[in-house]
C-alpha cells in the first residue's frame, strides 16, 4: 500500500493531505490487533446505560460527521509573505486525512476581452478585492461543511482565464483557506475557527515577489515592478493591511518566525483533538437509548439463519488452528451465503416477464432488477470480492478507505473512489467483513448518503457483528438494510437467542478484534 | 425468514424468493445465451449444494480461538461422496467440489434401453468405501424418476443406508418426487423448484429443455 496511491488527488493549489497514519495503524495487527476505537467505545458504555434511557425509538439520531464541522483557517498577508509555505507547513504538520489547501488563486474571476489584453499588458489589478469571485468561493465552503462534493475550477495564470479543468473534492476535516484577501469576506470569517495574518515587512515581500515573478513565471523586471507599485502595492495599504485587525494571530517575519509558526500548530493540534473527541463521544453515546433491543423489530436487518454449516464455518474461522488455505476457502464459502442471502432478502424487486420455455409459450416469470454497485470499505470489506465476482460478476466495485486514528481512536475518512452520478435509484451493497464499534459503518453509510444513495437503498453486508455497533448503526440510519453473518450479544442474554445460543459477548475475542482480513490476505 | 423447509415428508425445497424465481426465469428462457444459462445453473447448484450440506450432521467441539478465547463450536462429523448421472448430473460436480474441495465423486451412467424402453445400467464406478458415506446424488431434473430410482438402487447394493443418500435435483415434478417417496421414503430430495406436470411424452411442464444439452451445447 502505498502513499501516493491513496492519495486521492493532488493538483498544485488543492492539496489533500498526506496521512503517513494508516501505514503504520496497529488496530489490524494480529498479535495484539485491539481496534482502537473499539476499547475507548466499548468501556464507555455500562449495563445501566443501557436500561436506564427512554424506550425503542426509531428516532433518528443527530450523527455528526466530522466532515460537517470541518475546522476552518483562514491565512491571509501580502504577496510574497510566506503564506503558502507556512499553509503547507501546517498541512503537512497536522497530517490530517481530508484536509483541503484552498488557494485563493483559483477564485479570480474570468477575464473579459479587454480586460485580458490589459492583463497580458501587466495593466490589470489582479490584487484589488473584486478581481475575485468570493460568491463561489463561500458556497464552495458552504458545500464543503453540507457533506456536498464541490467543484473547484483550475485558473491559468498564463491565459488569464478559468481552465476547463476541475478539481472535484467531496469531505473536509480540515479547510485551509489561503489567499490576499482570506480576512476580508465576512462571510468566510464567520466561518473560521482560526484566522491567521502572516505580518512581513513590505521591502521583504517585494524581494521574494520579484525573485518569483522573473524566475518562475517568466515576467521582465520592469513588468514586474510595474504591477508591484501601480496595484500590489497601493492595494495592499487600501485593502488588505486593514484585514489585520479580523486576525486572531499575527506571524510577524513570516516563515523565519518559527516559535510563532510552532506554537500555532501546536494550538491547531490540540483544537482538533477535541474536535475529535467531541466525535468520539457522540459515537459513544449512539445506541445506548434503545431499551429491550430485539433484533426481531428491525425488519430491515437480517441475520444468516443458523445451520449445520455454518456452525462448522464459524468454529473453523475462529479456529487459531486454522491454516490460510482453509481460512480463505471457508470466508469465501461463509461470504458466498451472505450474498445470496442478502439478495434473497433485498433484492425483490421484479418486473413480470412472460418467458417462452422449450416446452411451454409464454410462461409467467420475474426479471431481477439489478443490483449494480458494491462498495468496499478497504481491506476488510475486500475480502467478499471473489464471491461477489462469482454472484454478480459485472457488478461495479467501489472503495473507501476509512481509518481509526491511532491516537485518538477517531475514524477517519481517507479515500473514496464512487462511481460517477450516483443517483437515488441505485442499491449499494456495502462490505465490511467485521462490525467492531460500529463507527467505520455509520461513515460509510453517510458517505454513500452524502452521494445520493437513499438511506433504505442501502444494503450493508457484514460476516460479524458486535451488537453496539447495529445499535448504533439503526439509532442514526433506521432505515439502512443490514446483513449479519454472525452477531454477538452486549450482555449475557436473558432468554435465548436462536442466532446466538453460544451467548458469544461483544467484549469476546472474534468479535473486539479485526482479525479477518489480516488472515484473508496474510498481511497484518 | 427465508430459508429451506421441508414441504413434505424428505423433500427440502429452496426458499421460493423473488431472487431465485429470477434465476429460474433466466435458465427457463429459451433465447437465454449458453453463457448466462450456465452462470445462473450454477448459481443454482451451488445453493442446493449448500441446502444439502447443510442436512449433515455436526458434533460440538470447543474451539480455542486467537486470545485464548474458547468458543462452543462444532465440527463436521462423518464422510461424503458425490454419485452424478453421467452426462448431465456431472454439470453438478463444480458446485459440489467449490464447497467440498477433495470430495470424491462416482459415476453412473443409466441410458434409455432402445428395446424395452426401460432406463439400463451401462456403467458405475462408485468409492471403494460408500456404504460408510453420505452421498449426494446429483442430476438436475427428476421427471419421472427411473433413472435416478435406478441410481438408488445401485446405491443400496453397494451397502450405503437408504437415510444418508440425498438427491440433489434443480427441478422436479410431482409425479417423481411421489414415485421417490412411495420406494425410497427415507431418501431427501432437495430441490429448487417443483413444476406442475409431466406431458404425455414425460417431460416437465413447463421445464427448461433438455438441461444436458443447454448446458453443454450438444
Amino acid at each position: 500500500m502505498s502513499t501516493s496511491k491513496l492519495k486521492p488527488r493532488t493538483s498544485s493549489r488543492i492539496s489533500q493531505s498526506e496521512n503517513s497514519s494508516f501505514i503504520s495503524l496497529s488496530m489490524d495487527t494480529l498479535p495484539h490487533p485491539i481496534d482502537d476505537a473499539t476499547v475507548e467505545i466499548e468501556t464507555g458504555i455500562t449495563q445501566s446505560a443501557i436500561s436506564e434511557d427512554e424506550s425503542l425509538s426509531k428516532s433518528k439520531s443527530n450523527y455528526i460527521p466530522p466532515w460537517t464541522e470541518p475546522y476552518i483557517i483562514g491565512i491571509a498577508g501580502n504577496s510574497g509573505s510566506g503564506k503558502t509555505s507556512i499553509s503547507q507547513q501546517i498541512v503537512q504538520n497536522i497530517n490530517q486525512p481530508w484536509t483541503v489547501l484552498l488557494s485563493f488563486d483559483n477564485f479570480y474571476k474570468s477575464l473579459n476581452p479587454s480586460e485580458s489584453a490589459r492583463a497580458f499588458n501587466n495593466d490589470f489589478d489582479f490584487d484589488c478585492p473584486d478581481s475575485l469571485d468570493f460568491d463561489l468561493l463561500v458556497s464552495v465552503v458552504e458545500d464543503l461543511k453540507r457533506g456536498q462534493k464541490v467543484n473547484i475550477p483550475v485558473y491559468s495564470f498564463t491565459s488569464h482565464n478559468r481552465t476547463n479543468k476541475i478539481n472535484t473534492i467531496y469531505g473536509a476535516n480540515v479547510i485551509i483557506i489561503e489567499g490576499l484577501y482570506a480576512l476580508y469576506d465576512p462571510r468566510l470569517l464567520a466561518m473560521m475557527d482560526l484566522k491567521i495574518y502572516v505580518d512581513t515587512d513590505l521591502d521583504v515581500c517585494l524581494a521574494r515577489r520579484l525573485t518569483r515573478d522573473i524566475l518562475y513565471r517568466g515576467r521582465d523586471l520592469k513588468g514586474a515592478i510595474k504591477q508591484w507599485e501601480n496595484f500590489v502595492k497601493p492595494n495592499a495599504v487600501k485593502f488588505l493591511n486593514p484585514t489585520l485587525h479580523n486576525a486572531d494571530l499575527i506571524i510577524p517575519r513570516g516563515l523565519d518566525n518559527t516559535i510563532a509558526i510552532n506554537l500555532m500548530i501546536k494550538h491547531i493540534k490540540n483544537q482538533l483533538l477535541s474536535k475529535s473527541r467531541n466525535h468520539l463521544i457522540n459515537l459513544k453515546q449512539l445506541g445506548n437509548s434503545i431499551k429491550n433491543f430485539k433484533i426481531e423489530n428491525y425488519s430491515n436487518v437480517k441475520i444468516l439463519p443458523v445451520t449445520n454449516q455454518t456452525r462448522v464455518i464459524n468454529s473453523i474461522l475462529f479456529d487459531k488452528k486454522t491454516n490460510r488455505d482453509d481460512f480463505i476457502f471457508y470466508f469465501n464459502r461463509i461470504s458466498r451465503l451472505l450474498i445470496e442471502f442478502a439478495s434473497q432478502n433485498f433484492f425483490t424487486n421484479v418486473f413480470n416477464k412472460r418467458i417462452d420455455c422449450v416446452r411451454c409459450n409464454s410462461h409467467s416469470g420475474v426479471e431481477l432488477k439489478q443490483v449494480s454497485i458494491a462498495v468496499n470499505i478497504i481491506r476488510s470489506g475486500d475480502c467478499f470480492n471473489t464471491s461477489l465476482k462469482k454472484t454478480f460478476p459485472d457488478i461495479i466495485i467501489g472503495k473507501l478507505l476509512i481509518q481509526s486514528d491511532s491516537r485518538t481512536g477517531e475514524p477517519q475518512l481517507h479515500f473514496e473512489s464512487l462511481p460517477k452520478n450516483l443517483g437515488t435509484n441505485d442499491t449499494v451493497m456495502l462490505f465490511d467483513s467485521q462490525f467492531i464499534s460500529g463507527a467505520g459503518a455509520i461513515m460509510a453509510i453517510q458517505v454513500l448518503i452524502d452521494h445520493n444513495i437513499k438511506e433504505e437503498n442501502i444494503i450493508i453486508i457484514t460476516y460479524l457483528s458486535t451488537e453496539i455497533s447495529i445499535r448504533r448503526i439503526l439509532h442514526v440510519f433506521p432505515n439502512v438494510k443490514i446483513v449479519i453473518g454472525k452477531l454477538s450479544s452486549m450482555e449475557k442474554p436473558n432468554d435465548k437467542l436462536w442466532y446466538n445460543e453460544e451467548e458469544i459477548l461483544d467484549t469476546s475475542w472474534p468479535f473486539r478484534n479485526r482479525f479477518i482480513d489480516s488472515l484473508y490476505f496474510g498481511t497484518d | 425468514m427465508a430459508s429451506s423447509h421441508e414441504i413434505s415428508n424428505n423433500v427440502i425445497l429452496l426458499p421460493q424468493t423473488n431472487q431465485l424465481i429470477g434465476l429460474y426465469s433466466i435458465i427457463r428462457d429459451l433465447s437465454t445465451k449458453r453463457g448466462d444459462f450456465v452462470f445462473y445453473s450454477d448459481r443454482i447448484i451451488r445453493l442446493l449444494v449448500e441446502e444439502g450440506l447443510n442436512q449433515l450432521p455436526v458434533e460440538p467441539s470447543i474451539i480455542k480461538c486467537h486470545g485464548d478465547h474458547e468458543y462452543k463450536g462444532a465440527k463436521f462429523l462423518g464422510k461424503i461422496c458425490g454419485v452424478s448421472i453421467v452426462r448431465a448430473g456431472e454439470s453438478m460436480e463444480m458446485g459440489l467440489r467449490d464447497c467440498c474441495r477433495s470430495v470424491r465423486i462416482g459415476k453412473i451412467l443409466i441410458q434409455r434401453d432402445e428395446e424395452t424402453a426401460l432406463p439400463k445400467l451401462f456403467y458405475e464406478k462408485l468409492p471403494e468405501d460408500i456404504s460408510e458415506r453420505f452421498v449426494f446424488l446429483l442430476d438436475p431434473m427428476l421427471a419421472t424418476g427411473g433413472s435416478a430410482m435406478m441410481a438408488v438402487e445401485v446405491l443400496l447394493s453397494r451397502g450405503v443406508k437408504m437415510e444418508r443418500i440425498f438427491f440433489l435435483n434443480l427441478l422436479a415434478a410431482p409425479e417423481g418426487i411421489k414415485a421417490f417417496q412411495e420406494k425410497y421414503p427415507k431418501v431427501k430430495i432437495i430441490t429448487g423448484g417443483i413444476d406442475e406436470k409431466l406431458d404425455e411424452n414425460k417431460f416437465i411442464i413447463p421445464g427448461l429443455g433438455d438441461f444436458g444439452d443447454r448446458y453443454y451445447g450438444i
